[in-house]
C-alpha cells in the first residue's frame, strides 16, 4: 500500500516559494512605480536588482522556516493537492503579474 | 573573456533544464533503485540553477550595460525594455523553484504517490521557466545582433 502526505519542509518551503513567487511580482511594480522604493532598493546593494535578489530569496528561506516551525515544530498540515495548487498558483500569478506589467503597464 | 562567462551562464542553464527533465522521468519510472539518483539529480539542477545565477549576475552588473545601450538605440528595443526586464524577475522563480527541487525530492518517492506528484509538478515548472529563459536571452542576444548590425548600416 502507498503512503500518502507530504513532509514537513516540502510543505513550508513550498508555501514559501508561493508567497515569495507573489512578492516578486509585487516588488518588481513597487519599484518601476515608486521612485522612492527604487531608490532604497539601489542604495541598499549598490543594485537594485541584487536588492531584489536578496528580498526575494531572504523571504523564501525566511518563510520556509518559520512555517516548517508552526504547529509546535510539526509544521503547517496541508494536503499535496492543495499543497500543489498553492505552488502552481503563486508562481503563475507572480509570473503573471511580472509579465503583464512589461506588457501593458511599464 | 564576457563571452565567455555569457556562454558558461548558457551552458549552466541548459545543464538545469537536462537535469530536470531527467528527474522529471526518472520520477516516473521511480522505484528503489533509482530514487538515489533523482535525488542526486535534483541536487545538481539546484547547483546548476545557482552557478548559472551567480555567472549572469554577474555579467549583468558589470556587462550588461554595454549591450543594453545597444539594443535600446538599435530596432528591437523590446529585447531589453520586455524580455531582459522580465528574464531578469522570473530568474528569480526558477532559481526558487530549482532550489526548492531536492527539498520535494527527498521524500520517500516509490513509496509516497503524494511527494512524486508535488516533485512532478516542481520540475514541470522548472523546464518550462527554464525554456522561456532560453527564449528571453536568444532575444536579448539578437536584439544587441540587430543593434549592432544597424549601426554599421
Amino acid at each position: 500500500m502507498e503512503n500518502t502526505g507530504v513532509s514537513k519542509y516540502t510543505i513550508s518551503f513550498g508555501l514559501a516559494l508561493a508567497l515569495a513567487s507573489v512578492a516578486n511580482g509585487l516588488l518588481v511594480v513597487a519599484k518601476e512605480k515608486i521612485p522612492a522604493v527604487l531608490a532604497g532598493m539601489q542604495q541598499l546593494t549598490g543594485n537594485h536588482w541584487i536588492s531584489h535578489g536578496v528580498i526575494i530569496l531572504g523571504l523564501f528561506a525566511l518563510f520556509g522556516w518559520l512555517f516548517g516551525q508552526a504547529n509546535g515544530g510539526q509544521g503547517i498540515k496541508m494536503t499535496a493537492n492543495r499543497l500543489i495548487g498553492a505552488l502552481v498558483a503563486g508562481v503563475a500569478t507572480g509570473g503573471l503579474i511580472i509579465l503583464g506589467f512589461y506588457l501593458i503597464g511599464d | 573573456m564576457n563571452e565567455l562567462v555569457l556562454m558558461a551562464h548558457v551552458m549552466f542553464g541548459v545543464a538545469c533544464l537536462v537535469t530536470t527533465l531527467w528527474v522529471f522521468v526518472d520520477v516516473l519510472n521511480v522505484s528503489e533503485s533509482n530514487q538515489g539518483r533523482i535525488r542526486k539529480m535534483s541536487c545538481a539542477t539546484a547547483i546548476f540553477m545557482w552557478l548559472a545565477f551567480l555567472i549572469a549576475g554577474y555579467w549583468y552588473v558589470f556587462s550588461y550595460p554595454v549591450d543594453k545601450a545597444i539594443i535600446l538605440k538599435g530596432p528591437w528595443p523590446f529585447a531589453h525594455s520586455f524580455f531582459m526586464e522580465t528574464k531578469e524577475h522570473l530568474v528569480i522563480l526558477l532559481l526558487m523553484l530549482a532550489t526548492y527541487l531536492p527539498i520535494a525530492a527527498a521524500g520517500n518517492l516509490p513509496a509516497n504517490q503524494d511527494a512524486r506528484r508535488v516533485v512532478l509538478w516542481v520540475a514541470g515548472m522548472v523546464v518550462l521557466l527554464a525554456l522561456m529563459m532560453e527564449g528571453d536571452g536568444a532575444m536579448i542576444a539578437m536584439g544587441v545582433k540587430v543593434g549592432l548590425l544597424a549601426g554599421h548600416n
